[in-house]
């Protein structure tokens, strides 16, 4: 495992003289506030010291420091939507409390916005309805107000309109970046001196790719550049049933291949079964049985499908597209594909943004954990079915959401694990399920899109060692003592942990 | 009673969304006339005010979970983080998961002081005046005064209706308890107040002498059981009576309770009461946590605690909570020439004045800073008149004016944007003059 030290009151007196008493703390009930464990990763060390820098520069000089005096850091602002990505490294080092620097620039001649880390979603769309409402924050889809946009840009998380456009990540235009070095710099056309962030491709190869994803192992970003795309207000959902995720999932790749027409239309698609629905509400006070969902009109399966449009004409058209596309379908495979019947409220809530509709399934039984597998579009209904089953052999109720991205051409396959956090040895049983079915989505060639850096990157590394090799040695190059928290991908592995690494047969 | 550890599972449910810290967390496009005043907005007077994540609920669950797991060890320092909150209730209105996130800041600041942690040394000072025998109030002020404002019957045993007074009332706002007396005897209700009252145990419970708690409320119940309904002007002491005495006694009330406005609410809507003065000024309405928020999420957790299908019964439960929030609004439309205007942060969603939970006697700063932030709301509709209900609403929203107006005086700015002109008044007050 990596050698780090101990954050020092010397180090701590460094920070200090750099943010100010105000904003260092190494209150101890403070730093246990940002221990949430939850949705995303269950293992954490508590941080020994919490900063919260106001700019760049007290980024860099922080980062000097910790370079200096080999403490672990890990930046955080919005957390991962539930939870925070707390440095899973010996002995907790320094938290970077990223929330006031929350300043943010609309460019909409150019069609991009600029955010710095602690810029929250709720925020974000409070201003844009009053000073920009013909056009769309580039928030995530399906996260709390209090999630960041640079927090999902950098994830590659989703966005409002995903369905078309592809992750977040791919709408970056450029990046500001700070290295334990203390270097600063930035990507896309925004290298050159005085230029906007208006070509991500930049001056020469562009190494963003290296940092999206990473959650700041390479670098801390202090700077996105986020294109923005029209908010058009001729807006609503359509939603179709079926009797088998296969059925679901095929009408929408028939819809998603009508690029450059209504498939561009349709900026969100995406589904789920009726346990989604079930385990929204305390497990002891709602029905558990399905007869009781199809009662009031659930389906066993359904897809929506988010519909913008610049007029209604053009939204009437792609509906009544949709409509014939489904029913071609229910002919093709001799299936039926009922057009759910949405209340006015229904759609509103469906369109609603941000949301909290992620949230209420810790109500179920007092905890869960959001897995997420990127498949090829025609196999996430193999992939939904597969966690589906796991989850029933496993105790776990079979809950499931998919999303498509980019016209379907992937998709986001995405098993709820309903638990109870209070049950003892639970996080044993979950391991254990995490690493059965983690095989089988490595041996069909899918991919853990957030992986745990416990389970999902060793396995997957076991099986990309070159890859893996290829990435530790870029992360040596850019953070030679490895201070930076490692993140979901465990990069290097010792970092981590003294357990066997993935590369330890060689 | 209920402690920490019954909570546990319902403090399981955070997974860390912040949602709490937002008003209309779930209501994004949500009008409002400019940009600040618009969709969500960060509402936590503890948030807000101190910024580290363990200010808001969002943190403060986790070290509850830490605390319950033995992680984290109870401290004077843990104490003044957790005790630096208003318990208003806006995380609780806010979450989908319904933790009762008032319930488990209380208890936890329970559990840290039975764990043998002083109180803060401002709470422990207010909760050793309770205890006098010659005091009982967190006032420091003679009980043989406590009836002083009164010169109606006192200790009419034989009465069915009892006014309790509170401390705030009978020691620091005795206008009020006049005022509610003679609302009482024009609305025709013969009460009596009783000189042996004891403070209800409100400031003692919200920061966390669960001890002191018990003995008062022990001592009131067994004082006021023999009469059929008792009378409130003071939202701590009534939420207190109506919500946790039940809970800390684990028993149900021996006699009914209801706020003084309430009384008028039921006459006004059954048509039984008409105010004929009118009130020709710009008013704003401030909801008082205590009276309005608090009761509200106990009336939605009472159906939901019935019900087996919270998918169906969860929306019935959320209208009942509207139908409670509304109750003042139909006071406040039956005074005649009123140009009444809502703030942006109303019901459920309401910013809470800065006062309660403790906080206006251990951290002023705070509890000055989130009043003005209010006030400063307040005047944006362009009203006069800042209305509420609560002794402690009205005493942080006064000093907060204050405050202003030495602003004003000391740097010669016009502060009346942000609420340096605005008058506060007391809806009980307001109704008394009203009222022939």
């Amino acid at each position: 495992m990596a050698e780090y030290n101990k954050v020092t009151d010397e180090v701590v007196k460094k920070l200090v003289a750099i943010c100010g008493e105000k904003y260092v703390t190494d209150s101890e009930p403070l730093r246990y506030s940002y221990m949430a464990r939850g949705i995303m990763g269950l293992e954490a060390v508590l941080p020994e010291v919490v900063i919260r820098p106001a700019n760049t520069e007290e980024v860099r000089k922080i980062l000097m420091i910790a370079n200096d005096s080999l403490s672990p850091v890990t930046p955080a602002a919005g957390g991962l939507s539930g939870g925070f990505a707390l440095p899973a490294i010996e002995p907790g080092g320094i938290l970077m409390d990223m929330t006031r620097m929350d300043k943010m620039e609309v460019d909409t001649e150019n069609r991009v916005m600029i955010v710095e880390p602690g810029v929250r979603c709720g925020d974000a769309w409070r201003i844009f309805k009053k000073r920009w409402p013909d056009w769309a924050p580039p928030i995530p889809d399906g996260a709390p107000p209090g999630a960041t946009i640079l927090g999902d840009a950098i994830e590659r998380g989703f966005s409002l309109v995903t369905g078309r456009y592809g992750p977040q990540a791919d709408m970056i235009m450029g990046l500001e970046i700070v290295l334990p070095s203390g270097e600063i710099f930035r990507t896309g056309s925004w290298a050159l001196d005085g230029a906007k962030a208006f070509y991500r491709w930049g001056v020469g190869p562009n190494p963003d790719g290296l940092f999206l994803g990473s959650q700041g192992s390479m670098g801390i970003i202090t700077k996105a550049a986020v294109k923005i795309v029209p908010h058009p207000h001729f807006k609503t959902i359509v939603a179709y049933g079926g009797d088998s995720w296969e059925h679901i999932i095929e009408p929408a790749w028939e819809i998603g291949k009508y690029e450059m027409g209504i498939s561009d239309n349709t900026v969100m698609v995406q589904g789920g079964n009726w346990p989604l629905v079930m385990t929204r509400w305390p497990k002891s006070n709602v029905p558990l049985d399905y007869k009781f969902y199809e009662k009031i009109g659930i389906d066993e399966y359904w897809m929506n499908s988010e519909v913008w449009a610049h007029s209604q004409e053009e939204l009437d058209f792609t509906l009544k597209r949709i409509d014939e596309i489904y029913k071609d379908y229910e002919v093709k495979k001799k299936t039926i594909c009922k057009q759910q019947q949405l209340h006015p409220k229904q759609i509103a809530s469906r369109l609603k943004k941000p949301n909290l509709i992620a949230v209420p399934y810790g109500l179920y039984e007092a905890g869960f954990l959001f897995v997420t597998v990127y498949t090829p579009w025609l196999e996430s209904s193999r992939c939904a079915e597969m966690y589906c089953q796991k989850m029933e052999e496993h105790g776990f109720p079979p809950v499931m959401w998919v999303a498509s991205i980019d016209h379907a051409r992937q998709a986001i396959v995405m098993p709820i694990l309903c638990f109870d956090s209070t049950e003892k040895g639970v996080l044993d049983r979950i391991r254990k399920w995490n690493i059965e079915t983690t095989e089988l989505v490595l041996d069909n060639g899918w991919l853990n899109y957030r992986p745990d850096p416990f389970v999902h990157a060793p396995m997957t590394f076991s099986k990309s060692k070159d890859y893996y090799r290829m990435l530790v040695k870029f992360r040596k190059v850019l953070d030679p003592n490895l201070i930076l928290h490692p993140g979901r991908l465990a990069i290097p592995w010792a970092s981590v942990t003294d357990s066997p690494s993935p590369l330890e047969d060689e | 009673m209920t402690s920490l550890e019954e909570l546990r599972k319902i403090n399981a449910r955070c997974i860390h969304c912040r949602a709490c810290q937002y008003a209309y967390s779930n209501e994004p496009d949500r009008e409002g006339a400019d940009e600040e005043y618009t969709g969500m907005m960060l509402s936590c007077p503890g948030g807000n005010f101190y910024g580290w994540e363990g200010y808001f609920n969002s943190g403060r669950m986790w070290m509850a979970r830490a605390f319950l797991e033995g992680d984290l060890k109870p401290s004077q320092e843990m104490l003044e983080i957790i005790e630096a909150c208003t318990t208003c209730g806006l995380c609780a209105e806010q979450c989908t998961n319904y933790i009762d996130t008032v319930d488990v800041i209380e208890e936890l600041r329970a559990a840290i002081i039975e764990s043998g942690v002083e109180p803060l040394k401002r709470h422990k000072m207010i909760g050793d005046r309770v205890l006098e025998e010659d005091k009982r109030n967190p006032y420091n002020d003679p009980r043989s005064d406590r009836t002083a404002w009164h010169d109606g019957s006192v200790d009419d045993k034989d009465m069915k209706v009892a006014y309790y007074v509170g401390c705030t009332g009978a020691y620091r706002q005795q206008g009020v308890a006049k005022h509610t007396a003679s609302i009482l005897k024009k609305l025709g209700v013969d009460f009596t107040v009783l000189t042996d009252e004891v403070c209800c145990g409100s400031p003692i419970l919200r920061t966390g002498q669960k001890d002191i708690l018990k003995k008062v409320m022990n001592e009131n119940l067994e004082m006021f059981k023999d009469f059929d309904l008792l009378v409130f002007s003071c939202a701590g002491c009534y939420r207190t009576f109506k919500v946790d005495y039940p809970k800390q006694s684990g028993k149900p009330l021996p006699f009914k309770v209801a706020h003084t406005l309430d009384i008028a609410y039921d006459l006004i809507t059954e048509g039984k009461l008409k105010i004929e003065k009118p009130y020709n000024k710009k008013v704003t309405w401030h909801d008082p946590c205590h009276t309005i928020r608090h009761i509200g999420l106990s009336i939605e957790k009472e159906i939901l605690e019935k019900s087996d299908n919270w998918l169906l019964d969860s929306r019935k439960a959320a209208k009942a909570k509207e139908a409670w929030y509304e109750r003042p609004r139909e006071v406040i439309r039956a005074i005649p020439g009123m140009d009444f205007r809502e703030m942006y942060r109303i019901k459920g969603n309401s910013f809470c004045c800065g006062a309660g939970g403790g906080v206006k006697t251990q951290f002023p700063d705070m509890a000055n800073d989130t009043a003005r932030e209010r006030v400063k709301e307040a005047a944006s509709t362009g009203a006069e008149v800042l209305l509420t209900s609560c002794p402690f609403c009205i005493t942080n929203f006064n000093d907060a004016v204050k405050a202003l107006k030495k602003e004003e005086e000391e740097t010669g700015k016009d502060l009346s944007a942000v609420g340096s002109k605005i008058e506060v008044v007391e809806l009980l007050e307001l109704m008394d003059q009203l009222l022939d």
